[in-house]
């Protein structure tokens, strides 16, 4: 056959691909868009000004890690700071702060009276040129204070995880909206022909509370979801041919499958062939990729160190490392979730023991992936989040032990590179820790300056399901000026 | 690009004369760039215009209408505005997408001819179209290809050819039951394909029983049907019968009417029998959150938006969702009238039945009889016992066993009996009665009995509340912000509502399955057509409102509407209808010729082909290797998965793969986790089942053919097929090859075919099922063996 009719057969069908054919990332998606390709009810791309040159904007990041500390973990004993909330500690929080608020465990504040503020016990000092208020529970995470951002007025609109899990993820309580990820691989598509754009990697006793769909596709094309990559066994499910079967007789069968795909291809003329014959070449690649990515033996012992990796051990330090070695492989959304921050006080999740225990899981290897992306020139393209689902409250909660409750109103966030101002916090809480005082952030601005980093305007990435342009930010945020470089 | 390539085909699918320029023209136009000001939603309407309805209906002062439209373009403030150089004056704001010379040139021309507003077309019941005069007349065979047929001749095509017999064949049967027509089966159509022949294949296949499976399916993702609660914990729940009443009910080609009766209100029809009672579980399919520390009544709420967004969807074809924080931007649904349809569903309790066969309620009756003559002696025997035999036992209880014992027991001894409170009483008689042996002989008869009982399945179904709850608007539809009352009730715009006022589910299926409903039947014969060719004749199945894509087909949607109530709501009939046409028959071969024109196939030119949803890749991979349980229904099964999926959310868990038969079972029995749901099921485009998908995407990736290269379920099919080819009584290995083609492709292969084939298995080596398992691993990885063609 004549490669005319595959090459526009294989046009058709390519931005359904979660590997572009072209690498060129910003643009490719709107190519195909102006070349007429978009089926009438599929997307909206058109508004997108990426593409039209109405608000288009400079990408300052091309890849994102966000790093999920799920569970919600409390800003009080790590980053906020507040004196005051310590000398009260013990007595009734005044009841105009409480007044018409929602708490997910209302009962559990004490039987006498009103809940009573708890002020911690963890010791504040502050840190680096820029004075940043780091407790004794991170110690890595002190160290690189004035490379990073800190957010502590961030507020979200739901108080449960599940759902406040998918609010962080697709900027609605309700389950089946597309997830961040998606979003901007729909978007600005992946530079990478060999591994999905959208990976996600988990540590911790459990999984995230909510499971797929918090890296789900929601309404996009099912080809935008994120992909989980294992840290034992195959990286990606199926990767490996099964093991009575060599590589070269895998070689032979896709190549039987793609000839008879071809002689197919030519009598039917469907474009979806074509794309399918490279989703087998695609395969066939991944296969050797896959594992190279997650083959860590030519890291130098140093940057293992560094990290806290030790070989063959999952872990939240591995999934840092893999995370920046998928960045450079073009990966543009990698996701890290890390489970068990929800410290209520029970005795699986305290505020003393089990909140050392979930630090020390994360500390240095958080310091360590920014350490190591500003050291090798990445941290300019790469935008770090670091945040849970919502915050604790300032109130004590009585369980086993006293912990804390799920606040919605403020909790603490930092990030890093990619556009991110460095050594630089934005907003106050009030004496209390309760509310923001000072330069309030909500989710949907959260949301609005990351696809602003990524040269994405908010407003304009849309996507026409049930006779509505969605966005990831529904019809809310604004940038979060302030932060930018 | 989108209006651009419709309104081009607009112009390109009405047949002359029949053109609704308002409809068809200008109000995309409008919808898409001014009803978000200018529209239903009076909260943020701006400047008190109002374009969505005709002036003189929204009481406009008549001098205001003058102004605004003028008599022609040029003296209309309309259009004044939309071409004004100034960005302050000029509409849309200039922050909003602008309006293209061609939309421009359309509005003035509606406002020449006096901009004339007629009711939006999916509001006017359909009514079967006039017949047009064609050429070709020796095409159609259905009323359906005469009205296709006159839209290709008005765009001078020609329809393609009738596919070949082999082809036709295997579309019937995927389309019709999911399962592979077998090799005679194949041989005997090839050899009379006749009208006739093809007639009798589609008749049996309505008739099979599988038939309710492969349509089951389709109704189970509008259904949002899952086997686990959803939200963190994702439980497990029993729902299955529900399922199985799906598939009985489009076995029995139930009238649709009653179909959406008995699952939106069957519990409330006199005399409701069991059935009609577990139908109910249709709405009982959304999530449940299981986490601590919740507001139950938020997450209440949250189920009930979701059955109404879904009855919106599935049934009416509307974005309801939209009107629950404000009146809908567009379609002219209001907000107060989202809580009536809200009202509907907001007096019901949410419970399980058990549902005990007759043989099931024979035993247990049976059981019970025997446990009811041995009770008495056990109570008799106790009555007297504690008495003095207690008191009695009290001063041999040894220090050893005192031991054992916790601390109010301990307390309750070292005091006289007489002294005893009711709980240590209790107490004590329960430590007496576990030491006596008499006691416990009489007991354990008892127990031995009760285990007999049978372990009865049991359903999710709604019940109506006695005393009704009273609902309320939420404002911004948080459901802390409780506004005006409202009573059951439905969109004005649509047909009259004439139950009362304290209106249960059942007045509401009655309105939804009403002859004046615009709406239902065009949506339902919409969802079949898509089911059939791919895509709707509507594209947006699910919004056909003002910003819904318009039908290609007005006429084939309207003449298949009406005759789905002629029919008496008969799901086959329409099915029928649809698969007996020389439309559906046509090749899906691409026509190169019509590139230009119509690249997406909108005219229907031909066929379309159409890869196999999620669960039927598997049943036909389990069906060429002739591993499949055809076993109807019943409750979910485990084939094999990858390692370590389960654990991917909050609750790890274990999957045990079934051993027996079952690890054989079509796609649609897979037990469905909604946090950690199947893999091969997710990676061919699965719905997820948190909300009602009408309509699944259909994407290709690497990760699909990763799945089925190497995933252990399609390995084993890949070696039972390599099994079935290398014992089958065929001399040649050519002979074989033959075979192999025709049992999963249902054709014969070509000759270059045959050749890749035999080199491959030239290179393979070991005995006879090993040489030919890379063979049986290609044809099964094919594109053309999971796509209808």
């Amino acid at each position: 056959m004549s490669d005319a009719p595959y090459n526009k057969a294989l046009h058709d069908v390519t931005r359904r691909h979660f590997f572009k054919q072209c690498g060129v990332g910003l643009g490719s998606v709107a190519l195909n868009s102006m070349l007429g390709n978009e089926s009438a009810a599929d997307s909206n791309l058109r508004n997108m000004g990426i593409f039209n040159g109405q608000g288009q904007k400079p990408a300052k990041a091309l890849n994102v890690i966000f790093m999920f500390m799920a569970g919600g973990p409390s800003q009080l004993e790590l980053f906020d700071y507040k004196p005051v909330l310590q000398k009260y500690n013990n007595q009734p929080i005044p009841q105009s702060y409480i007044e018409g608020k929602r708490f997910a465990f209302m009962d559990s504040f004490g039987n006498d009276g009103p809940p009573k503020l708890l002020g911690t016990v963890r010791d504040f000092k502050q840190y680096g040129d820029s004075g940043a208020w780091v407790s004794e529970c991170l110690p890595h995470t002190a160290k690189i204070v004035d490379d990073i951002s800190f957010l502590k007025t961030v507020a979200t609109d739901v108080p449960n995880h599940a759902p406040a899990k998918i609010f962080m993820n697709t900027g609605s309580g309700q389950f089946g909206r597309p997830s961040m990820g998606s979003w901007i691989n729909y978007g600005i598509g992946s530079e990478s022909q060999e591994l999905p754009g959208f990976v996600v990697l988990q540590s911790g006793p459990r999984g995230p509370r909510g499971g797929q769909p918090l890296w789900g596709s929601g309404f996009l094309p099912a080809s935008h979801q994120g992909v989980p990559f294992r840290s034992q066994g195959d990286p990606i499910l199926n990767l490996s041919t099964p093991e009575n079967i060599n590589q070269d007789e895998q070689r032979n069968v896709i190549d039987a499958v793609n000839q008879l795909n071809r002689n197919r291809l030519d009598v039917t003329g469907d474009g979806e062939i074509a794309a399918r014959i490279s989703s087998y070449e695609m395969a066939y690649r991944m296969q050797s990729s896959a594992p190279e990515l997650m083959d860590i033996s030519k890291e130098s012992q140093a940057t293992l160190d560094l990290y806290g990796v030790k070989e063959g051990e999952p872990s939240y330090a591995m999934n840092c490392l893999s995370a920046r070695r998928m960045i450079e492989r073009g990966v543009r959304f990698v996701q890290l979730y890390h489970t068990n921050w929800d410290h209520h006080g029970g005795n699986s999740e305290n505020l003393s023991d089990k909140l050392d225990e979930v630090c020390h899981d994360v500390d240095q290897a958080s310091a360590a992936l920014v350490m190591d992306l500003k050291q090798r020139g990445l941290l300019e393209n790469t935008l770090v989040i670091w945040g849970g689902e919502f915050g604790r409250t300032p109130m004590g909660e009585v369980r086993d032990t006293i912990g804390r409750n799920h606040h919605i109103d403020s909790s603490t966030m930092w990030m890093a590179g990619g556009g991110v101002k460095a050594g630089y916090t934005h907003g106050e809480t009030d004496e209390l820790g309760f509310s923001p005082v000072d330069k309030p952030v909500h989710v949907h601005d959260l949301h609005a300056t990351i696809l602003h980093l990524l040269g994405i305007d908010h407003e304009k990435l849309t996507y026409r399901f049930q006779g509505r342009d969605f966005r990831l930010t529904d019809v809310h945020g604004h940038v979060i000026e302030d932060l930018l470089v | 690009m989108y209006w651009a390539l419709c309104l081009g085909l607009c112009i390109l699918i009405s047949p002359a004369g029949s053109a609704d320029d308002y409809n068809n023209k200008v109000k995309p136009i409008l919808s898409q760039h001014c009803f978000t000001c200018h529209g239903p939603d009076s909260k943020h309407r701006e400047g008190e215009l109002r374009l969505d309805v005709a002036p003189y209906d929204d009481d406009m002062a008549s001098d205001r209408i003058k102004e605004l439209f003028g008599s022609d373009h040029a003296s209309s403030v309309i259009f004044e505005r939309i071409t004004a150089q100034d960005d302050d004056d000029r509409m849309p704001p200039s922050d909003k997408p602008a309006l293209t010379e061609k939309e421009i040139g359309i509005i003035a021309d509606w406002l020449d001819d006096g901009a004339p507003y007629s009711k939006h077309w999916a509001f006017i019941a359909p009514t079967k179209p006039a017949m047009p005069t064609l050429k070709q007349d020796d095409w159609p065979r259905t009323t359906l290809d005469r009205l296709v047929l006159a839209t290709l001749e008005s765009n001078d095509i020609s329809p393609a050819p009738l596919a070949t017999p082999e082809t036709r064949l295997r579309r019937v049967y995927l389309d019709l039951i999911g399962i592979l027509p077998t090799i005679e089966q194949v041989s005997s159509f090839v050899a009379n394909p006749s009208e006739e022949a093809y007639t009798q294949v589609v008749d049996k296949l309505l008739a099979s029983e599988h038939f309710g499976e492969r349509w089951g399916r389709h109704w189970l993702d509008n259904a949002r049907y899952a086997d686990s609660n959803g939200y963190s914990i994702d439980g497990s729940r029993q729902i299955w019968p529900y399922r199985d009443w799906v598939i009985n009910a489009l076995n029995e080609d139930m009238p649709f009417d009653q179909f959406i009766t008995e699952q939106l209100a069957g519990d409330l029809l006199p005399n409701a029998t069991q059935d009609q009672r577990v139908a109910t579980g249709f709405h009982r399919n959304t999530m449940i959150n299981q986490e601590g520390g919740i507001d139950k009544e938020e997450f209440r709420i949250e189920s009930i938006v979701d059955r109404v967004n879904t009855t919106g969807a599935v049934f009416l074809g509307l974005t309801m969702e939209c009107a629950k924080c404000h009146d809908h931007k567009y379609d002219p649904l209001y907000q107060s009238e989202y809580y009536k349809l809200f009202a509907f569903y907001n007096n019901d309790d949410e419970i399980d039945i058990e549902l005990p066969s007759p043989n099931q309620k024979a035993r247990l009756k049976r059981i019970q009889k025997e446990i009811d003559a041995l009770v008495p002696k056990r109570n008799a025997y106790k009555a007297e016992a504690i008495k003095e035999p207690l008191t009695a036992w009290v001063a041999t209880v040894t220090e050893e066993t005192l031991a054992k014992w916790n601390l109010k027991e301990k307390d309750a001894i070292a005091t006289e009996r007489s002294t005893w409170t009711d709980e240590q009483e209790r107490l004590i008689q329960k430590r007496f009665l576990a030491a006596d042996e008499k006691y416990q002989e009489l007991e354990n008869e008892i127990r031995s009995i009760e285990k007999k009982k049978p372990r009865l399945p049991k359903t999710m179904v709604l019940k109506k509340r006695p005393e009704a709850r009273v609902t309320q608007l939420f404002e911004q539809g948080d459901f802390t912000r409780k506004a005006e009352v409202v009573t059951p009730g439905t969109p004005a715009v649509l047909h009259p509502y004439k139950g009362p006022e304290n209106g249960s589910r059942l007045d509401l299926a009655h309105w939804l399955s009403s002859p004046e409903n615009p709406l239902t039947a065009r949506v339902m014969v919409n969802r079949y057509w898509q089911y059939l060719f791919g895509r709707g004749i509507v594209e947006t199945e699910n919004d056909f409102g003002y910003q819904g894509s318009l039908p290609t087909h007005p006429e084939v949607l309207d003449y298949l509407a009406a005759q789905f109530l002629d029919t008496g709501w008969s799901i086959k009939k329409i099915i029928r209808e649809i698969v007996l046409s020389s439309t559906y028959q046509q090749s899906s071969h691409r026509r190169p010729e019509l590139d230009v024109i119509d690249p997406k196939n909108y005219l229907l030119a031909r066929q379309n082909r159409v890869r196999l949803d999620a669960e039927i890749i598997r049943d036909v991979s389990l069906s060429a290797s002739d591993q499949l349980d055809t076993t109807i229904g019943g409750p979910g099964v485990y084939p094999p998965q990858p390692d370590g999926v389960l654990k991917l959310g909050q609750s790890s868990r274990a999957w045990n793969p079934d051993k027996g038969s079952d690890r054989h079972r079509r796609g649609m029995y897979t037990f469905f986790w909604r946090a950690t749901p199947y893999p091969s099921l997710m990676v061919f485009d699965a719905p997820n089942a948190m909300v009602t998908c009408t309509r699944r995407s259909r994407s290709n990736t690497p990760l699909q053919a990763l799945t089925l290269l190497n995933d252990q379920a399609f390995i084993e099919q890949a070696q039972a097929l390599a099994e079935r080819i290398s014992s089958a009584p065929m001399a040649t290995d050519e002979d074989k090859l033959h075979y192999a083609f025709m049992l999963c492709l249902g054709r014969a292969p070509e000759a270059s075919e045959v050749l890749v084939l035999s080199n491959l298995l030239k290179k393979s080596s070991g005995d006879q099922t090993s040489a030919w398992f890379p063979v049986a691993r290609t044809l099964l990885n094919l594109d053309e063996f999971i796509t209808r063609e």
